[in-house]
């Protein structure tokens, strides 16, 4: 048995864990729910190590577990596989495996030899009961797709033969049909008798493979509950309190709405592989356009082209009535694309090419104005900031979404891309994003929302557009369902 | 003001300390070689004019590293930009008899910024469209202009009659305006307050200036941005350059009149100091040029008084700057300044998403 | 002719390749160090002088290296620990060795540089080999520290790309949230290369002194630590790799001697200026950034 108690730990001026005490047992799989936020990836890092707690303690099976090295907490038998890739993308899957577990024995300096055959015999072994397939001998990380990188680092965390797995939000990026597949690999681990532990925000997950549920709130365990005891708005409400989120609505579509964006035979190739095939899309007025699909099917590569950022190889996209600066786009990476975090607020206002072209006079800034501007927009929005000229950094990561949005929409944009714009925001911030969005729809706007999050498409999306390998498919209406996208995701059209 | 003040004068004050150490080390009595320091720099009006003299060549290569670091240039080649504008300077200088002054000094000036400018414009090139490390290339572009300046000297630009390794003097209309003679201000150091001021209005109030700090901090997000990378590494770098080339130019026009073997005593390197001390912005890169500019000034003094190099200098601005790096840093709980990070910081900000 | 212009190439390749091939460690563990010139230039000085006061050259080879490895570790501190600018704390690092090498230099030996001159680490013949026609005296009848670095690259070779030691020394460089993940310590595994780095650093700079010039002038070192830098990147970060590339400098250095020794019409500067516009030339042309290790540079601080 995994036992933590009372662990507390603040970064900062943020309380991130209160007083937490948390167990997982053996044979049991348990699912830690909270929102974006909560506390659930920091108790994470506190039970392999990866962080040292303020105050608290974390015994396995009776043993103190030393804190705050990861190396401890790896050879008592905690291993974890993280949000954020942890693979060495250059590396093949073998080396990535060495590194984990299959490559430990013999201790010492680590003068031996690599023996990749005995990486891969011990993969193989693993795997087999495991039911899945390992990837080709000498196979790059980087080539491989986003659902096989989550078998294989799940594969390394098991590589170390632990007692406790934790698996921090895993399923994100997986497509439907993935997800199932991935759900009874948990529960064979616990047949094996191993203590899982499932880190989600996703009730429907947790409650379909869970033995227990423990949420977590504001850095503070609110409840601990089973899938019999609790329905999924318990458990929502549980995890966000006493705020109501208002249901979401879809646009009513307008009868005949005018062409706003058009993007006609876009292609992008690099090195040999094409990236963006042939697409064609016309968006119009009052529309929100969803586009479906795992991460790593071209989305990002659209993006960039829309925005200007990367030159298309061929094809052509406009906005119309305008010269193409009427287009805000949201990229999905708002801390390394979106916003330059060591600037200040005002200063990331004039980022975007129309804003800074309304603040400049004849090469000259024109703070005043910039300055005012933003302040407007944080005041409209309700973003939690200091002023403008608080530093990007300063903000939480719910409010620097909400400021890209407000930014994007302080340039008086005909069209709007968003990529996977609401991911890593709590419930509150995401309805706020979306009637965000549903507001600038209604006012004749386009919105072209590409994103992994199928609940998200379902939700505010008018229509529905799937891509695969760099190429966009429309959808029928009956296909408006999780099967049915889940399928068109992974590529099968016929079926 | 004072907060912002605090950390570099603490740094220099840690640094006062570990030199009294080393010259304790040397057998040097670190209150007199303080003292001989303070006495060269200042001691009468001739020696303060003189740290300002010295300062000058610092407040230009000083800017020209603060441009190009805050795009995150790293242009270790100001000192052999500003040989180049120098020996612009030496070569049109000499051939410029009888024209009238302004026109001349002009003539003089603009020689020295192109020649800076194309020098470090080709290590800006080669990173634009051949992501060549600038790092290197300047530095193998200072090796290669310090022979250019060695065969100048002893070659084609050599003085009439051969007797001594220097350029032919340049005409007298070519000189720099001088003020209260016998000290040896002159207007090339009113040329460079104006540029400290042009280059923070640059930096800070314009649009291009806007954009380069963009890419220095956030490479990524600035091309996102549709900011022209590849082309502003060329414009920056080749800005570097003029300005360090014109800090050249005015040392040929002002205070040399020739062109010697060894024109630059490291100015392209103290300039880093200078630049670090004044946290890169232009305007404090004066104040700092002249805290540095006295340093070199005392230190012939220092030598006279205690017997120890004038070469220490060089440890105590290489001991400023690597205090002032360990200030920044986020492991003493600072926040982390433009500096101490990478354009695409990889570490993750812990507790905003946990 | 030809024979003294190839042997001159191997030992004026050695500093250089010494000096790479710690930098190629270092690099791969992710640190780029600016400072290694500084390093080479404080291992001549200080071999030298441990040479000078006491007669003994085990006593200089060790000075050099602690010189080295002193300056390496300043670096350590700053670029580990405190996760500082790369660049500047390397270029910083650079003018302190000049600096402490120009002090300590004129106060031991003045400004007239009197006879700081030592005798040479000798060439170390290796019995009948030395005396093949032509090959021997080149291959076989150098300073021991030339046998030394070449021996040196297969060993790194071995060591970077085939131990456990050195898969975790790249995944630090690839990927240190994922190493530290691990458990495979990245500051530790930086610490380990940035003072295998300082020894041969020590070393190359101590083959200048030593058996090279046999004094000491100010800036001995002359950039070759920056021509490392490029070496590593030319040789594509290959032990092979880098050893063809030093070769290829140590010619373009010993060609500065041979051709002025021809007495021709062309400025000697040319010859000078040479090694260095060589390799900025042959970056322009080969230097591309894309095989760097992933975290190359970047400050990394874990949490």
């Amino acid at each position: 048995m995994l036992e933590a108690k009372c662990i507390t730990r603040r970064f900062g001026r943020t309380l991130a864990l209160d007083g937490v005490n948390f167990s997982a047992r053996v044979g049991e799989i348990q699912a830690l729910l909270g929102e974006n936020g909560a506390g659930k990836t920091t108790l994470m890092k506190v039970l392999t190590g990866g962080v040292r707690p303020d105050a608290g303690a974390v015994e396995l099976d009776g043993s103190p577990l030393p804190l705050g090295s990861p190396d401890a907490a790896l050879r008592a038998g905690i291993a974890a596989v993280h949000q954020s890739p942890m693979l060495f993308e250059r590396f093949s899957w073998e080396e990535n495996l060495a590194l984990g577990g299959f490559g430990r024995d013999g201790g010492g300096f680590g003068l031996q030899q690599i023996d990749l055959h005995a990486v891969v015999a011990k993969a193989r072994a693993l795997t087999h009961h495991l039911g899945f397939e390992l990837p080709p001998p000498g196979a790059i990380i980087a080539d491989r797709s986003v659902a096989e990188r989550v078998r294989l680092e799940v594969l390394r965390a098991l590589s170390f033969d632990p007692r406790v797995l934790i698996l921090d939000e895993p399923t994100g990026v997986l497509a439907p049909n993935e997800l199932t597949a991935f759900l009874d690999l948990l529960r064979r681990l616990r047949g094996e008798g191993r203590m899982v532990v499932l880190i989600t925000h996703k009730l429907a997950e947790a409650r379909a493979v869970a033995d227990r549920i423990t949420v977590l709130r504001g850095g503070r365990l609110v409840a601990e509950t089973t899938p019999a005891e609790s329905d999924e708005s318990e458990l929502a409400r549980l995890m966000i309190g006493k705020v109501t989120i208002p249901p979401e609505q879809q646009v009513a579509p307008l009868a005949n709405p005018a062409t706003l964006l058009e993007i006609e035979n876009l292609t992008y190739r690099s090195a040999g592989v094409t990236i963006l095939d042939g697409i064609s899309l016309r968006l119009g007025a009052g529309e929100i356009a969803g586009v479906a699909g795992v991460d790593g099917n071209g989305q990002a590569e659209l993006v960039e082209v829309l925005a200007g950022a990367r030159k298309a190889t061929s094809g052509w996209f406009g906005v119309r009535g305008s010269d193409g600066s009427s287009m805000a786009v949201i990229p999905q990476d708002r801390d390394l694309d979106g916003l330059i975090l060591e600037m200040a607020l005002w200063e990331n206002f004039l980022l975007p090419q129309p804003l800074r072209e309304r603040m400049t006079r004849r090469g000259w800034l024109d703070v005043a104005r910039a300055m005012e501007l933003c302040r407007a927009a944080l005041g409209a929005f309700r973003i939690r900031a200091a002023g403008p000229e608080a530093l990007a950094s300063s903000l939480s990561g719910g409010n620097r979404q909400r400021l890209e949005v407000a930014r994007a929409l302080t340039q008086n944009p005909r069209v709007i891309v968003a990529h996977n714009v609401t991911r890593g925001l709590d419930l509150v911030a995401t309805a706020d994003v979306h009637r965000t969005l549903l507001e600038f729809a209604a006012d004749g706007g386009a919105v072209l929302l590409i994103s992994s999050d199928l609940d998200e498409l379902l939700a505010i999306a008018s229509r529905l557009l799937v891509i695969s390998r760099g190429k966009i498919h429309p959808t029928e209406p009956e296909d408006r369902s999780p099967e049915r996208l889940g399928l068109l995701m992974a590529g099968r059209w016929s079926e | 003001m004072l907060a912002r003040l605090a950390k570099p004068a603490g740094a220099i004050a840690l640094a006062i300390a570990l030199i009294a150490l080393v010259l304790l080390a040397l057998g040097a009595s670190p209150a007199g070689v303080f003292i001989a320091l303070w006495q060269g720099a200042f001691g009468n009006w001739i020696a303060f004019t003189d740290s300002l003299v010295k300062a000058t060549p610092l407040v230009f290569t000083g800017l020209a590293i603060s441009v190009a670091f805050s795009a995150a240039l790293w242009n270790i080649g100001a000192d052999g930009q500003l040989v180049i504008g120098a020996i612009a300077a030496g070569a049109v200088g000499p051939f410029l008899g009888g024209w009238p002054r302004p026109l001349a000094l002009t003539i003089v000036l603009i020689a020295g910024a192109i020649g800076g400018a194309w020098w470090s414009a080709i290590c800006g090139w080669l990173r634009a469209r051949r992501d060549t490390n600038e790092v290197i290339s300047t530095i193998m572009l200072n090796f290669v202009a310090v022979q250019i300046l060695s065969w100048t000297v002893h070659g084609p630009l050599m003085e009439a009659s051969h007797a001594y390794p220097q350029s032919m003097r340049i005409a007298p209309s070519a000189e720099m305006y001088m003020f209260m003679p016998p000290t040896r201000l002159n207007l090339g150091m009113i040329l460079a307050l104006v540029l400290a001021i042009a280059m923070y209005l640059l930096l800070f109030r314009g649009e291009v200036g806007f954009q380069l700090r963009a890419m220095g901090i956030n490479r990524r997000a600035a091309n996102f941005f549709r900011i022209p990378i590849a082309s502003l590494t060329i414009w920056t770098m080749a800005l570097s350059g003029a300005l360090a080339g014109i800090g050249g130019a005015v040392q040929v026009s002002a205070i040399n009149h020739r062109l010697y073997e060894k024109i630059s005593p490291g100015w392209g390197f103290e300039a880093i100091a200078v630049a670090l001390v004044a946290r890169l912005n232009p305007l404090g890169i004066v104040v700092a040029a002249i805290f540095f500019g006295a340093l070199d000034n005392g230190s012939q003094a220092m030598q006279r008084a205690e017997g120890v190099s004038p070469v220490l200098v060089q440890v105590i601005q290489a001991v400023v700057i690597l205090i002032l790096l360990a200030f920044d840093t986020s492991a003493w709980g600072n926040i982390r300044e433009v500096f101490s990070r990478a354009p695409v910081a990889a570490t993750s900000i812990e507790g905003a998403d946990a | 002719m030809l024979e003294a212009f190839l042997i001159s190439t191997i030992a004026m390749a050695t500093p250089i390749l010494l000096a790479a091939l710690g930098e190629l460690l270092v690099e791969e563990s992710g640190i780029i160090n600016v400072g290694i010139e500084g390093a080479m230039l404080a291992g001549a000085f200080f071999a030298l002088s441990g040479v000078y006061f006491t007669g003994s050259i085990a006593v200089g080879l060790t000075c050099g290296i602690a010189a080295a490895t002193a300056i390496n570790a300043m670096l350590g501190v700053l670029l580990i620990n405190l996760a500082v600018n790369q660049v500047v704390a390397g270029t910083a690092l650079n003018i302190f060795a000049a600096g402490i090498t120009g002090v300590f230099y004129r106060k031991f030996f003045g400004i007239t540089g009197k006879a700081f001159i030592v005798s040479p680490l000798h060439a170390l013949a290796i019995g009948p080999l030395a005396r093949i026609p032509f090959f021997g005296p080149m291959l076989f009848d150098q300073s021991p520290l030339v046998y030394l670095a070449f021996l040196l690259v297969p060993v790194f070779a071995w060591l970077i790309r085939r131990t456990r030691y050195g898969l975790r020394v790249r995944a630090a460089g690839e990927r240190p949230e994922a190493a530290d993940a691990l458990g495979l310590g990245v500051y530790a595994l930086r610490w380990q290369a940035l003072i295998v780095s300082g020894v041969l650093s020590g070393l190359a700079g101590a083959f200048l002194t030593l058996a090279y010039a046999n004094t000491f002038v100010e800036n001995i070192s002359a950039g070759r630590g920056f021509v490392a830098l490029a070496v590593v990147i030319l040789g594509q970060r290959n032990s092979w790799g880098l050893a063809a590339a030093s070769l290829l400098f140590g010619a373009a250095m010993a060609l500065q001697f041979g051709l002025q020794a021809l007495g021709t019409a062309v400025p000697y500067q040319l010859f000078l200026a040479l090694p260095y516009a060589l390799t900025l030339i042959v970056l322009a042309f080969f230097g591309g950034q894309a095989r760097d290790p992933s975290a190359l540079g970047i400050p990394y601080i874990r949490n």
